[in-house]
């Protein structure tokens, strides 16, 4: 089958030995060596999916910015507004990452390690967050902590506001994204044997010393995954924030409603240009927290190791 | 250290892991707790390292009380079947853990710490491989670590739960004969658990043989092997072949046939395959046979007899299967050289001393 479509592609373009060519029958050759079927489908699929779902809209958005000259672009990216609206965003996402990176690795060892009754119903409970309408969290949240909500109510007399304020997307951000970590940590968790920590305390380590070097470089690389999807989410959350922000311009407006801000006045370049800058920042972290990750978890496993 | 234990109970729920276990360990010994799989010898090693707590029952180390005393404290070392060697760290990290981990009084000097580890490395042989990852060895070479990670922090006591259960035969002899070498070496107290009885008689000082919980002998290898004390350490040490019997005075005559349900006087015989001898003509006091299979299984040749409704497995050396010169199908006699009685109702000795028999 593979020889023939060559042989065809051969005798159809004698005189073009090239590249694409090559690289066609290359791809055929690892296509028929494989056991399972269907990986030309497969890939087909994929690569049309991922097309029309990212590179497609994402494509659309920079060919619209390319509209702007790139000194056009900074300028609105660095007016005062944006640039309070930009560090809102990112301070606000990575302190929701960071809480929840310490909490949730509390909730996931909990439910990993221990047994007690209703430990089911908090596994559940861990996965709401995704499953609630994001307003609906934000109206919520929003009603508990106002000046006369539930919390608000004892919080606000002690100095600590809320809603309303930077604070409020913080909470607003740390409830959206909690799955995120306790859900990366738990496989990884599971895989830890008791037998390594029984070792470590039999060589006379402390619980201390225990977590510091045995358990918390096992569990790494999967906080930063975590951390680093919660990060994601966060930046681009936006139903649950407006309700809690306030939305009060350079102090807790967040970068997404300043888009729709700018869209609403018929703004649709600035709306664009806000929008590559934030694409650009997303990538580039994004791609460093993976790297970071990449790095932790591969530092220990050299060129020709076997899994245990 | 000598360790000593008294009267040690453990429960898991309604499971009776370990019932009143009485054992004492004298300094140097290498001992091995043998037993089938849930007979409570990885609890009573795990209890002894002080990974569990016993529901009952007292541990002293060098007459000292430590039945209390956390993991951390007792100073023992103990190496796990399946290594549990730390994955992130390489194999020198490893060994230096033990002593990474002492209050910065006792620390040793970065100096000291990199000899001491590169001197364990050279003892298990594998120093050319300290900037190693675990994933990177073979199962042989990673029990070695954790064999060296155990010995880093000089132990008076090495605790070792089926150190060998995970790798190749080949493997497993060439680390047993170096295991036993370095126990003499390091004049330290052993105690291993496994449920190879090859392993335990090959390596051990002392075999204590265990079943549900109880310890049902201890003693040499040779002693557990030659005079089992129970049907349980007979038919766990080796083959054997189990005879329903009478007794009758010093004797214990083979079922031929009639029934001996609750006649008062029956036993149980029990013959190991390479005590009983096979002719070809009718002998006294032997049993006619008819011969199901001979495999040859290296030095040995392995046959079975059908006897009545029973079938009787002997071993015989090349040389008498040759002489023999048996064939499937063929009428043989059989007698036992050597053969133990035990009651039926199985009292945990044997009933009295009826070498002799009638067969």
């Amino acid at each position: 089958m593979r020889g023939k479509l060559c042989k065809k592609i051969n005798r159809k373009y004698p005189n073009h030995q090239n590249r694409f060519q090559i690289s066609l029958c290359n791809l055929m050759s690892i296509k028929s060596r494989r056991v399972l079927p269907g990986f030309g489908l497969a890939l087909g699929y994929t690569l049309a999916y991922l097309s029309l779902l990212i590179l497609l809209p994402l494509g659309g958005l920079i060919l619209k910015a390319s509209e702007l000259g790139f000194g056009q672009i900074l300028d609105i990216a660095l007016g005062e507004r944006s640039l309070a609206a930009f560090r809102v965003t990112f301070v606000a996402s990575f302190l929701a990452a960071g809480v929840n990176a310490l909490f949730g690795l509390i909730v996931a060892w909990m439910l990993v390690r221990y047994t007690f009754p209703g430990k089911r119903l908090v596994d559940a409970l861990v996965d709401l967050p995704f499953a609630l309408p994001t307003a609906v969290a934000g109206i919520t949240l929003a009603t508990l902590y106002a000046g006369n909500g539930w919390l608000g109510r004892y919080l606000e007399p002690l100095g600590f506001k809320v809603a309303y304020t930077p604070a409020g997307i913080v909470v607003a951000l740390t409830f959206i994204t909690l799955p995120f970590v306790v859900r990366t940590l738990q496989p990884v968790i599971e895989d830890i044997e008791t037998e390594v920590e029984e070792a470590a305390a039999s060589l006379g380590a402390s619980r201390f010393q225990t977590f510091g070097r045995i358990i918390f470089p096992a569990l790494l690389p999967a906080l930063l995954t975590g951390f680093t999807l919660a990060f994601a989410r966060a930046l681009g959350e936006f139903g649950s924030v407006i309700f809690i922000a306030g939305n009060l311009p350079l102090v807790s407006e967040i970068v997404p409603l300043l888009i729709i801000a700018k869209l609403e006045q018929y703004d649709v370049l600035g709306a664009t240009a806000l929008a590559v800058v934030m694409l650009a920042i997303s990538f580039g972290l994004l791609l460093t927290i993976n790297l970071l990750q990449w790095w932790t978890a591969n530092r220990h496993k050299n060129a020709g190791g076997g899994k245990p | 250290m000598s360790i000593e234990i008294r009267h040690i109970g453990k429960r898991f729920g309604s499971f009776v892991a370990l019932d009143d276990i009485n054992l004492s360990i004298p300094t140097g010994e290498l001992v091995a707790l043998l037993g089938p799989s849930g007979c409570g010898k990885t609890t009573l090693l795990r209890i002894i390292a002080g990974m569990e707590t016993p529901d009952q029952g007292e541990i002293f180390f060098a007459g000292a009380e430590t039945t209390h005393l956390h993991a951390r404290e007792r100073q023992v070392g103990f190496v796990f079947q399946h290594y549990a060697l730390f994955r992130h760290m390489t194999v020198f990290e490893n060994v230096a853990f033990g002593l990474r981990v002492k209050p910065r009084a006792e620390r040793p000097a970065e100096a000291e710490i990199r000899r001491r580890v590169m001197a364990l490395l050279g003892l298990v042989q594998l120093d050319w491989l300290s900037d190693r990852y675990p994933s990177q060895l073979s199962g042989g070479q990673r029990q070695r670590i954790a064999l060296a990670r155990a010995l880093a922090v000089e132990p008076k006591v090495l605790l070792l739960d089926e150190p060998f259960g995970a790798l190749d035969t080949q493997v497993r002899k060439e680390l047993r004969r170096w295991l036993r070498r370095l126990h003499d070496d390091m004049h330290i107290s052993s105690v291993f658990v496994t449920h190879d009885q090859e392993e335990a008689l090959e390596v051990a000082d002392r075999v204590v043989v265990m079943n549900h919980g109880r310890i049902e002998q201890i003693g040499s290898p040779d002693e557990v092997y030659s005079n089992p004390a129970s049907p349980f350490v007979y038919q766990f040490l080796g083959n054997v072949n189990v005879f329903h019997s009478r007794q009758q005075g010093a004797y214990a005559e083979v079922e031929r046939g009639e029934s001996l349900e609750n006649s008062p006087g029956q036993a149980t015989a029990f013959v190991r395959p390479h005590d009983i001898e096979i002719t070809h003509q009718p002998a006294d006091g032997a049993l006619a046979a008819t011969i199901v299979h001979v495999h040859p299984i290296g030095p040995v040749v392995r046959v079975e007899l059908q006897h009545a409704s029973e079938i009787v497995e002997v071993e015989l050396s090349r040389e008498r299967h040759e002489a023999l010169q048996l064939t499937v199908g063929q009428p043989v006699w059989f007698r036992p050289r050597q053969m133990r009685v035990f009651d039926v109702s199985q009292p945990p000795r044997p009933a009295a001393e009826k070498q002799a028999f009638l067969f």
